[in-house]
């Protein structure tokens, strides 16, 4: 009976290795996702008022940007498009 | 002759469903309680411009992200974590705009295979589109992301374009190039299965990197394989499962694991089994 030889990389032949780079790949995510949620601001300049500034987190940079909320200017600063009400949705 | 697991046994019940099951995760992804939680990725390709989307979408906002130079930390990580877990699984078993691939798979049409080199194109797409443009040339250019995806085109643009031909107001036509993609796809989705998924899904190529490496995976038995190639059949998607049972051009559909022999199941790394490959 003919059998087909399965070749694989050697760093993945146990199963140990794979449960140690599944561990280490959890952590790295979960402590992205950590340091993403809690730890992460970014200042994001009023569209029209160059003094007023809002500290961000992520997720609502992330809300922001799904409506196409932010852009960076010439400058370099992080710039809110409108002003007032946040448009429905992302202009692409 | 190695056992089954309870996993496999369930998928084995499961399969028979799994349109059924992608149906009903819509009840996740279209927002039926209008929760709009756009603060928060969801770990399918679904266009977050669409009214009925109750997550952004990851590929989305690491595009975003990178046209306005900061790391996506929140995105990334969270697809990393699903990665590792489950892999492409969610491709096949959850994703709205592989269900609709699906559904559409099903009309009696001829259907074309895909040569294998047209599944490294994914990566070439998540590295152009979604990285290396917006970063370089921003959200502006013509070729970033959200501008040709067809996901945007068919929950966003069209459903516009239709609300404003009904209230007669001035129709706004997506740019030529995104209506191109969108007509070759919903033409090419009657006539190759899941074209978007194996040609040219960053996001499947993102969960792809995991499937040699995740928590849920595709275990092959040497033991039990009689080299029927029964297999090959069972896969939709050109790929030999008994070669590459974790193959990076997978979407998890696990119809592989129909076999007879109990020589493909899904397992998990809890499983205590011998001969893992």
């Amino acid at each position: 009976m003919l059998r087909t030889v399965v070749r694989k990389p050697i760093f993945m032949a146990t199963r140990k290795a794979k449960v140690v780079l599944f561990c280490l790949l959890i952590l790295l995510g979960l402590a992205l996702l950590f340091y993403g949620v809690f730890f992460h601001f970014t200042n994001v300049w009023a569209q029209q008022d160059d003094t007023t500034v809002f500290a961000k987190s992520e997720p609502a940079l992330i809300k922001e940007v799904s409506i196409g909320g932010v852009t960076r200017d010439s400058s370099g600063s992080l710039k809110q498009t409108y002003t007032g009400q946040p448009p429905q949705a992302c202009p692409t | 002759m190695v056992k089954k697991t309870q996993l496999s046994n369930l998928v084995a019940k499961l399969l028979p469903k799994r349109t059924w099951i992608q149906a009903a995760f819509l009840l996740v992804w279209l927002d039926p309680l209008a929760l709009r939680l756009h603060n928060m990725c969801g770990p399918v390709f679904h266009c977050y411009a669409c009214p009925l989307a109750t997550f952004a979408c990851p590929i989305g906002v690491i595009a975003q992200f990178t046209a306005i130079h900061i790391f996506p930390f929140v995105t990334i990580g969270f697809l990393i974590v699903i990665g590792v877990l489950f892999g492409s699984s969610l491709c096949g078993w959850v994703c709205p705009f592989g269900l609709l691939q699906d559904v559409a798979a099903k009309v009696p049409t001829p259907k074309f295979n895909l040569p294998k080199w047209t599944g490294h194109l994914r990566y070439v797409v998540l590295v152009g589109t979604v990285i290396a443009i917006p970063y370089f040339f921003g959200e502006g250019h013509l070729l970033f992301i959200c501008r040709v995806c067809p996901a945007g085109a068919l929950e966003k643009a069209v459903p516009d374009m239709v609300q404003q031909a009904i209230t007669g107001k001035t129709i706004a036509w997506p740019n030529a190039l995104k209506l191109t993609i969108l007509v070759l796809f919903l033409v090419a989705i009657f006539f190759v299965k899941r074209p978007w998924c194996r040609i040219l899904c960053p996001l499947g190529a993102i969960f792809s990197l995991f499937n040699r490496i995740s928590a849920f995976f595709i275990r092959f038995n040497l033991d039990n394989c009689t080299n029927c190639l029964q297999c090959h059949k069972f896969c939709k998607y050109n790929i030999e499962p008994e070669k590459s049972p974790n193959d990076l051009r997978c979407i998890r559909c696990l119809e592989c694991t129909r076999c007879n022999f109990d020589a493909l199941n899904f397992a998990s790394v809890c499983d205590r089994q011998q001969k893992n490959i």
